[in-house]
Parts: C-alpha cells; sequence; structure tokens
C-alpha cells in the first residue's frame, strides 16, 4: 500500500547551519508516529518543509504516492495535509463556530459564495455543531476565540484540522503552553480522531507521546538518530544523551550549543 | 425572542444570540430608511447636503470592505472614485443621459480601476503597500490633470446635465430627485453588502486581515480573494463616485486625489472600521462638521475634527460607531 506521507531524504539549511539533515520517513494511514527532540532539533521546521511553507534544498515530498515537493502550501492542504500550530494561531475576533464554519466551507471550496448567507449553510452549520460538541467546546460555541481560556483555544485548533477532513494531520505540540490537567482533555480529543488518519506528532510531553504513539522518531540536530516503538526509544542511550545533554556518545558532537535540557521525561 | 422557524425553541446552545435569526440583516436599511425620511421632511432646504453625506457614506463603506475586511493599508481609494465620477461624467456630456446608466457606468469603471489598484497595491503589505496606493492616486491624478481635453483638467469637468430618473423624475433645483435616488441606491448598497460581509466570502476576508498565514493553512488563498473584495469594493467607489456626477453635475479633480482618499480614511476610523455602519456614522460625523463648523469657522474646522480625531481614537478605537453597541449593552436585555 501507498504511503500516505513519504519523506524522502529531506535536506534544508540557513547560513550554512544544517536544520535538517536527510530526513527520511514514511506514514501510513492509521500510524500515530511521534517525533521528539530538544528544542531547536529542527522539529518544527521539518513541518514547515513538508507542508510546504519552507522550500527543501534536497529531497522530495510524497502525498499518497504523489511527489508534492513542487505544490503550493495551499494545495497541499487541500491534498489533505494538515498542520496544527505550536503557538496557538486562530483569529481572535472570530467565535469558535465561525472557526469551524470557516473551514468547513473551505473544505468544500465555498468561501467564494458572495450573496449567500452564512446560515443558509445548513449541513456546515450541523457538522460544525457536532465537531464542537465532540470535543465539549458547546458552552463557548459563540464565544470570541480571544476570550478563550489556551486550554479551549487548543481544542479549537485540532476541531479545525478534524474539520478539514485531512488524509495527513501534523500535530506541532499540540499540548504545549497548556496545564498538566488539562492535558487530559487534548489526549481524549487526539485518541478520538478517525482511525484512519496518519498522524505524525512533534511533542515535548512524554506522557502524551507514550500514550498516544505507537512509533518514535528522535531528532537532533536536523537528524533522525534513534527509531522504535515508545519503549525501545525510552531505552535508547543515544537518545538518553540527548535529552540528558551527554555528548559523550556517538554522533554526539555536531550538536552545538546544549539543548534545553531537563525537560524531557523520558 | 420568538421561537426560531427550523430550530428547536430551546436553543441547545447557550450564549447563542445572534446567529440563525433571520431579518438581523434588515436592521441597519430600515434604521437607515427612516432617518433618510425623517430628513427629507425635516430639512427640505438642506438636501444637497445630505445628498453629498450619502455620496460619502457610500465611499467611506467601499473603503471599509477593503480597510476594514480584509486589513488592506491605503490612502488611494479616491482613484476606484474619481473613475466612477468621470466615466459617467464624460458618457453624459458624450450623449449618455440616462441617469441610473450613467450610474451603472460609474460602477464599472470603479471595478476596472479596483482591479488596476489592487493589481498593484496588493503585492506589498503594509507600509510599502500605503506608500504604493499614494503614488497610484498621485499617477490617477496627475492623468486627469493632463488629459484635460476629456475630464476638463483643473477647471472640471462641466456640462454634465442627465435626464430624468426613468423618463420621469427631473433633477430639480432642490436636489429632491437626487436626494431619493441617492437614497434608494445606499439603502441598497447596505442591503447587498451586508449580505456579502455575512457571506462565507466575508467570513474569509475577515480571516485574511487577521491572519493570511492561517487561511492559507486551511486552504483558502489569498490574493485571488483580495482582488475579488477589491473589484466589489470598485464597483460600490465607482457607483458613489457616478452618483456624484450625476447629482452634481460637475467632476473636479478633487475626486481623484489624495486628500479625498485620506478624508474616506479620517472618516472610517472616526465611526469604527468593519461594520459598515462606521463608516455611515463616519461619513454624517464629518461632513457634518465640515458643512456646520465650516459655516461658522472656515478657517479652523479641520483643527475641531482633528481634536475629535484624537478623541475618538484614544477613548473609543473602535469609533464612534461603537457608541451604539455600548448603549445597547447598558440597556436592559430583551426578554430571553
Amino acid at each position: 500500500m501507498t504511503a500516505a506521507l513519504e519523506v524522502q531524504s529531506l535536506c534544508r539549511s540557513f547560513d550554512g547551519i544544517v536544520v535538517a539533515d536527510n530526513i527520511s520517513l514514511s506514514l501510513a494511514a492509521g500510524d500515530r508516529v511521534a517525533l521528539i527532540g530538544p528544542n531547536g532539533a529542527g522539529k518544527t521546521t521539518f513541518v514547515n518543509l513538508v507542508t510546504g511553507t519552507l522550500k527543501p534544498d534536497a529531497g522530495r515530498i510524497l502525498l499518497a504516492g504523489v511527489d508534492v515537493t513542487a505544490v503550493s502550501d495551499v494545495e497541499r492542504v487541500r491534498r489533505g495535509l494538515v498542520r496544527t500550530f505550536q503557538i496557538t494561531r486562530l483569529f481572535p475576533d472570530m467565535t469558535v463556530h465561525e472557526h469551524l464554519m470557516l473551514a468547513l466551507l473551505q473544505r468544500a471550496e465555498k468561501t467564494g459564495r458572495l450573496f449567500a448567507s452564512l446560515d443558509s449553510f445548513k449541513d456546515a452549520g450541523a457538522e460544525a455543531d457536532d465537531l464542537i460538541a465532540q470535543l465539549g467546546l458547546a458552552p463557548v460555541a459563540d464565544v470570541k476565540v480571544r476570550a478563550l481560556a489556551y486550554g479551549h483555544q487548543r481544542l479549537v485548533e485540532i476541531a479545525i484540522a478534524v474539520a478539514l477532513k485531512p488524509k495527513v494531520l501534523l500535530l506541532d505540540e499540540p499540548a504545549a503552553g497548556i496545564p498538566h490537567d488539562e492535558v487530559l482533555r487534548i489526549i481524549e480529543a487526539l485518541e478520538r480522531l478517525p482511525a484512519d488518519l496518519a498522524i505524525l506528532m512533534i511533542e515535548h510531553d512524554m506522557d502524551l507521546v507514550f500514550r498516544f504513539a505507537e512509533r518514535v522518531i528522535v531528532l537532533a540536530a536536523g537528524k533522525i538518530v534513534c527509531q522504535g516503538t515508545p519503549e525501545e526509544v525510552g531505552r535508547d542511550p543515544a537518545v538518553r544523551a540527548v535529552y540528558l545533554g551527554s555528548y559523550a556518545s556517538r554522533d554526539r558532537d555536531a550538536l552545538g550549543p546544549g539543548p534545553t535540557v531537563g525537560r524531557g521525561r523520558a | 425572542m420568538a421561537p426560531i422557524p427550523g430550530r428547536p425553541a430551546a436553543s441547545p446552545r447557550p450564549g447563542c444570540r445572534s446567529r440563525g435569526v433571520p431579518g438581523r440583516e434588515l436592521v441597519a436599511p430600515t434604521v437607515v430608511a427612516i432617518l433618510g425620511a425623517l430628513a427629507y421632511l425635516a430639512f427640505p432646504d438642506d438636501l444637497a447636503f445630505f445628498t453629498r453625506i450619502i455620496v460619502a457614506a457610500l465611499f467611506v463603506m467601499s473603503l471599509d470592505l477593503v480597510v476594514g475586511y480584509c486589513g488592506v493599508a491605503t490612502l488611494g481609494h479616491a482613484v476606484l472614485y474619481g473613475a466612477g465620477a468621470y466615466a459617467a461624467g464624460i458618457l453624459c456630456v458624450d450623449g449618455l443621459t440616462d441617469p441610473l446608466l450613467l450610474i451603472a457606468a460609474g460602477s464599472v469603471a470603479g471595478v476596472v480601476a479596483g482591479l488596476v489598484t489592487a493589481l498593484v497595491i496588493l503585492r506589498a503589505h503594509g507600509l510599502p503597500q500605503l506608500v504604493l496606493s499614494i503614488a497610484v492616486v498621485q499617477l490617477a491624478y496627475e492623468a486627469a490633470n493632463k488629459a484635460r481635453d476629456i475630464t476638463g483638467g483643473s477647471d472640471g469637468l462641466s456640462g454634465i446635465s442627465p435626464g430624468p430618473v426613468f423618463g420621469l423624475f427631473e433633477f430639480d433645483l432642490w436636489g429632491r430627485t437626487a436626494y431619493v435616488l441617492a437614497l434608494v441606491l445606499l439603502i441598497a448598497t447596505l442591503v447587498v453588502l451586508r449580505r456579502v460581509v455575512r457571506s462565507p466570502f466575508g467570513l474569509l476576508c475577515r480571516g485574511i486581515k487577521q491572519d493570511p498565514d492561517r487561511i492559507r493553512a486551511i486552504g483558502g488563498t489569498i490574493y485571488g480573494n483580495l482582488v475579488k473584495m477589491y473589484a466589489l469594493s470598485g464597483a460600490v467607489a465607482g457607483l458613489a463616485g457616478g452618483l456624484t456626477a450625476v447629482t452634481t453635475g460637475v467632476v473636479g479633480l478633487d475626486s481623484v486625489s489624495f486628500e479625498w482618499s485620506a478624508e474616506a480614511l479620517v472618516m472610517l476610523v472616526l465611526g469604527g472600521a468593519g461594520t459598515l455602519y462606521g463608516a455611515l456614522v463616519g461619513a454624517v460625523v464629518f461632513t457634518g462638521f465640515e458643512h456646520y463648523v465650516a459655516a461658522v469657522d472656515p478657517y479652523h474646522w479641520l483643527f475641531v475634527v482633528g481634536a475629535l480625531l484624537i478623541g475618538v481614537v484614544l477613548a473609543l478605537p473602535a469609533g464612534l460607531g461603537s457608541l451604539a453597541a455600548w448603549l445597547r449593552r447598558l440597556l436592559p436585555q430583551g426578554a430571553p
């Protein structure tokens, strides 16, 4: 079966600093993969390369077997590659319901409609209400997101992504910045995502990674240093070295200034 | 609130107030119609002045579409207005006398000018965009000045004498026909634009204004949609220009000037951007000041406007139009 997302030998550097060093990975439909690594490992750069907001120096990106390396970021979204943002990127003056309407109507390619009232799109309205209810956002459906608690905003990010019915979803630190006891709500939301969706989650929170992912890929200095099941990765000395800041072992001399250490709970 | 047809009587979402209430979008046009009729009855000697207010209101609403709803920075919007005014004026001098056709021609010219402006200024963002818009309006101004054979140059284009509306209503000395025509066009435009800003396209444009990169991340495009809004804005600005040519009988260079563009922006900020009715409030207040305060003190009226602008921006950043919402919150809420 063709992989939902395939990344082949992706390379990118900024002013001579390598931020993506020959990264290859493959996600099949239904995969739950976590991409972890210390700060500055190049995780968000990798997401930007895959979504197309950054151009790679070399390498290829394939969506369902089709090379999309030269395809624009917008067109990749339309072909089913959707991301969420590490720092919430919502429209402060729109309500939760409006966010979902916008995403649903965009998916249906109806955002060009000038003279139709939003209320006349009953199917989209009902679908938006469904998604809102699923994520427990019903009490705040008509609140502008600028007035929402951060945890709710993170759920809206996820809801927008789901509304776009992606085939591949890149979750950029879905639990970043929210209190630990609210992470549970994010986990519940993630566990309800469609089973056939291929998900690559970038995350610092190891509890979340271990609970969510079947496979973990460890990135350091733009390079994949290790991958395997969460247990295998947790045992791997290379990973410990990366997270604990000991660069004595093999391959560690290229890391440059040390990553922020001690945040990982692996 | 009466139960809404097609929905359960008890709203499933507490806090849902604004969605799906039928007829809500007709409130503002109805208010404008009533005020307009009252003005007609109460001040029959000031109808030419009221017509000027309506023209300004249409122009500022057109500006609101691109500034308030899309976040485009422009000080060159008079290009769209002037194109409409000159198109209607020149066609009328050349023998086309039906006023509605002339106004329609002005609107089309506004669309063309809007598309051309959009192609230039939407290539940049922020400050460079503002500077480009000034460059465009200065070029248009000079072009109109140089082409004096067809535009009348700095003397203005005169001799515009349109026929009666529908072949029935002559433009009279008191400006009654002109005023009623302007008021009807204003109400019709308001109905259409309120529809547009509440459409999927309007929602998309609000998103583009707030975070264009996020719109791309849900698969929406930016440039094409902004050009589309610019064309619509040109249709309204051109309509205002055509209306002024038809109702005043003259078109001057000031209709494509930087000053007129800047005044429109001042009116929009005064009234409040991104609501459409703020544009109306701003046009009424600014043009009213110009009319009454300038009559009392022709040398210092802009001083008063400046002070008002500073006061509004500091005390009511959302514009004078937000006073209405503020007052509404003070009033007791209607029965649930």
